[in-house]
């Protein structure tokens, strides 16, 4: 017996020997890093996607998952010695609404309905406005291309100023425009060597999301062509040697801002009548008709979500709203309505003279309009930065988003759509990036840097990224179907518009 | 009466050391014996131990009356390196588990032409767990899946050249699973633990077929066994909001078919070599459905689509005096396609190495030993249906221990 365990484990021993050294090794990677690049400064120039901005808001605790602040993370783990990237920080909750001075990040209140709104706190404040030089993210929320040579102030958008972020009223030396603050970098020596540029949107945005009422038309293809030519231009002849890479602009209708409502309001109108809406530019009686259902269906934005509850009531809420709104009285407003031919006592989007406000629709000629504005930028883009001094590289958000829309994302298994809330890659007002998709956003910019530049710079783990916060404590057994409150989003609607009146 | 008594008390030892998991090929196991573990499984041809009521019913009839128990202590080793769009290179090694299937047999030489026998063992099982909260935790966090095949079977010895017999099956089946829900929300993810159970029959026949003495074919087959198995879904933390899908739950697997074509030829006194051909009806395993009874739109259907394969296997037996060495090799051809490998069983071709030992204690008792050991090609998972692609290494070693009365 003795020999026949010893036998018996000298030869599985010498088995053992032979073939565990045949196991496989892990498998290789290239090596992260820059290539034969350095980089030494990036900066990052655009609008409140750019910013971080959230959830209706600008703070803290999204701005630390702002694109730009993820690209540099990852510009450091492959080896770039970029020191310290500055974002101008507000403190949570966020910056102000202009119109109640609260917080205007919307948070979910509740996941039954899911209620989803501001929840009246007081704003946060900025906590780095004494940094002795520009700020690396100038992404300012609201602008659109012309403010980026723009240094008169005509392009100030709240609730957030662009001189909080250019900080003209504080440090002079810095100056007005964004321009000028990558040319101050310049000049003190932080010379930027890799610079993104993602500005254009808000360009068409502010239109789509006004459902064409504010402005009433997006930046004509002409001017966008001759400032996108300048604003490319005075980067290169500042920064010969930097690297330039632009964002072009996403179909508007690819998110979740245009898209969440008509599926819970189609229901919502029942035969025999049908959705009576102001088509453009109208503020009478016009109206088109639809089920929403049908091909080329207008979009009702998310700000109309409350609205949709409304239909074919007697009610002039929207109208009453919208008069506070403009610190005006209903009485003050109604003799104007009435002139137009509204009534308010017919049901509300059933009759032609009760229709759906225009402000909360894009009508298929918007969504036409905003489409080929959307092209025509991209065009654009694409010539210009074909045509700079070294190139500048393109990333494709076009096809991007549209492809999200279309089939969804995937990433390390998770599933990622276009779907308000559930999907996971946008905020809650249904425009911007959440932090998962600001992630996403960065892995897009850093995956045509590094097949260009033939780097190696590791992408976000967006997996590792949080997602939207929820009382999932409360309540129980909820639809989540979206619950907003009338009037949503005013202050989007104020952030896309170019002044304040 | 002592020796009965001896018998009793090691029955009771080895199977207070069983679990009822196990881990094998897909998830089939094909070691129910160590003596025919130790020769890369190639047995149907011969099957003249015990193990013959899982390998080759028609063996029995070439045998006396005699009780074979061991177990298979089984020791896989799996390291996932991806996923690869977040990283080709981010390693998660498989919480390391044991596995010990069980075997137990009894035949009884009830006439000189008619035999009978009954077993006990566990054909398909598999287990998995992967460290809690990993990546791949939406795919799957732990998985096992446990079978218990009760075998009564009877062989007829038709001449000294020819035998027949076949088995009846009564399985137990249990799958207990956890997998994290995944939602859209700032929170730890919901596991869903599932448990669920199930019995189901199934049989198996055989015959052997001398030429000569020295020579003899084998052929055997088992049926599929189809499983519908019931339980209780349990989400934690479970949020009431979310309108989590607890309760009873249900899930359908159907354990695949196998057939063996086996020649085993004496040639010398000394030596005896067996080869085999199995195969494996795996196209029976299209996809693993879970059902929620509370809320059947959250039903879960895991496309699988395991496709029909082989084994290859080879074996010799070397006899001097009261020592029988042994070694084998084994090809199994996985039934996993490449977009269809998934971290709660990820599969892969595979190359066993079988050596082993069995001593003649006295006339009446003997033990086997064998050791094993598995290496799998590394698999590559590309473009997969779940979205969870990257680089499986895997070996598994496996050491089995059986002991063999003779009445």
């Amino acid at each position: 017996m003795k020999q026949f365990i010893v036998l018996f484990i000298t030869l599985a021993a010498l088995i053992a020997a032979l073939l565990i050294g045949c196991t496989d090794s892990a498998p290789t990677a290239p090596a992260i890093g820059l290539g034969n690049s350095t980089i030494t400064k990036y900066v990052a120039i655009g609008n409140s996607l750019t910013a971080g901005y959230q959830s209706a808001g600008l703070y803290e605790s999204a701005q630390i998952y702002s694109y730009p602040n993820l690209i540099a993370q990852q510009l450091r783990k492959a080896g770039a010695n970029i020191g310290s990237f500055e974002q101008p920080i507000f403190s949570d909750p966020g910056t102000p609404d202009p119109i109640t001075g609260k917080a205007s990040r919307y948070e979910i209140i509740s996941l039954v309905g899911p209620v989803i709104g501001p929840k009246g706190l007081t704003a946060g404040s900025p906590t780095n406005s004494t940094l002795s030089r520009p700020y690396d993210n100038l992404g300012i929320p609201g602008i659109p291309l012309a403010g980026f040579m723009d240094s008169t102030g005509t392009y100030q958008s709240p609730p957030l100023g662009r001189d909080v972020i250019l900080r003209w009223t504080t440090n002079a030396l810095l100056g007005k425009s964004v321009f000028k603050q990558v040319a101050t970098l310049n000049a003190m020596g932080q010379t930027p060597d890799l610079v993104t540029f993602w500005l254009g949107a808000n360009d068409v945005l502010g239109f789509a999301v006004s459902g064409g009422t504010s402005p009433n038309a997006p930046t004509d293809v002409a001017t966008f062509s001759s400032l996108y030519g300048k604003a490319l231009d005075a980067l290169r002849t500042t920064l010969p040697n930097a690297k330039i890479v632009v964002g072009n602009i996403p179909d508007v209708t690819s998110i979740p801002f245009f898209t969440t409502v008509n599926p819970l309001a189609a229901p919502q109108i029942p035969a025999p009548y049908y959705l009576r809406y102001q088509k453009h530019g109208t503020l009478g009686m016009s109206f088109d008709s639809t089920k929403l259902t049908e091909a080329n269906a207008p979009l009702i934005t998310l700000k109309g979500q409350a609205y949709a509850a409304l239909l074919g009531q007697a009610t002039g809420q929207f109208w009453r709203d919208a008069a506070a709104l403009k610190g005006t009285t209903i009485a003050a407003l109604y003799p104007t309505l009435a002139g137009a031919g509204i009534d308010t006592t017919k049901p509300f989007g059933f009759h032609p003279q009760n229709p759906w406000p225009d402000a909360l629709i894009l009508d298929a000629d918007e969504i036409a309009t905003a489409t080929s504005a959307v092209n025509n930028f991209n065009s654009v883009i694409a010539t210009a930065a074909a045509a700079l001094t070294h190139n500048a590289l393109v990333v494709d958000f076009n096809s991007f988003f549209n492809n999200v829309k279309a089939h969804g994302l995937n990433i390390a298994g998770e599933r990622y759509t276009a779907d308000y809330i559930s999907g996971d890659i946008f905020s809650l007002d249904g425009v911007h990036p959440s932090d998962r998709g600001y992630g996403i956003v960065a892995n897009e910019y850093i995956k045509v840097i590094n097949a260009y530049y033939g780097m190696n710079i590791p992408l976000v783990d967006v997996s590792t990224l949080p997602k939207l916060s929820a009382p999932l404590s409360k309540g129980k057994n909820g639809k989540i179907d979206p619950l907003l409150p009338f009037g949503a989003f005013n202050s989007l609607d104020l952030l896309f518009r170019p002044s304040v009146q | 009466m002592r020796l009965y008594s001896q018998h009793l008390l090691g029955t009771i030892v080895l199977s207070a050391l069983v679990v009822f998991i196990a881990l094998g090929g897909g998830f089939q196991l094909n070691e129910h014996g160590a003596r025919a573990m130790a020769q890369g499984g190639a047995f149907a041809a011969r099957a003249d131990d015990p193990s013959a009521i899982y390998f080759n019913p028609a063996g029995l009839g070439f045998q006396g009356s005699s009780v074979y128990l061991g177990t298979t202590f089984i020791m896989p080793k799996i390291t996932f390196y991806g996923p690869t769009d977040i990283s080709t290179t981010k390693e998660t090694k498989m919480v390391d588990q044991t596995f010990t299937p069980i075997n137990i047999y009894g035949t009884y030489e009830l006439t000189d032409n008619i035999h009978i026998g009954i077993g006990v063992n566990n054909p398909y099982g598999l287990g998995t767990e992967w460290p809690a909260h990993w990546i791949g935790q939406t795919k799957t966090q732990k998985t096992d899946l446990a079978s218990y095949f009760i075998t009564p079977t009877i062989a007829y010895k038709v001449s000294d050249q020819f035998s027949i017999g076949a088995g009846f099956n009564y399985v137990t089946g249990k799958v207990t699973m956890k997998i994290a829900t995944p939602i859209p929300f700032d929170a730890p993810l919901p596991i869903v633990n599932l448990d669920l159970s199930a019995t189901g029959v199934g049989f198996n026949a055989g015959l052997i077929y001398k030429f000569i003495p020295d020579l003899s074919l084998g052929i055997s087959y088992r049926s599929s066994v189809k499983l519908d198995a019931s339980g209780t879904a349990k989400f934690d933390p479970n949020y009431t909001i979310l309108a989590l899908p607890n309760g009873d739950a249900t899930a359908s697997i159907t354990l695949p078919a196998t057939g063996f074509v086996g020649v085993a030829c004496g040639v010398t006194k000394n030596l005896e070599v067996e080869a085999d051909y199995q195969y494996v009806g795996w196209s029976s395993y299209k996809e693993l459905a879970i059902g929620f009874k509370a809320d059947p739109t959250k039903n879960e259907v895991m496309t699988k689509n395991y496709q029909d394969t082989y084994i290859l296997r080879l074996g010799a037996e070397y006899t001097i005096n009261n020592v029988q060495l042994r070694a084998g090799y084994l090809y199994d051809h996985s039934p996993v396609l490449t977009e269809y490998v998934d971290p709660m069983l990820p599969d892969a071709n595979r190359n066993g190495y079988n050596v082993g030992i069995g001593y003649k204690i006295c006339e009446r008792w003997r033990v086997d030993a064998s050791y094993f050991f598995l290496k799998f090609d590394q698999r590559k998972a590309v473009n997969t249906v779940i979205n969870f692609d990257g680089i499986y290494n895997m070996t598994a070693t496996l050491i089995g221990i059986d002991i063999g009365y003779t009445f």
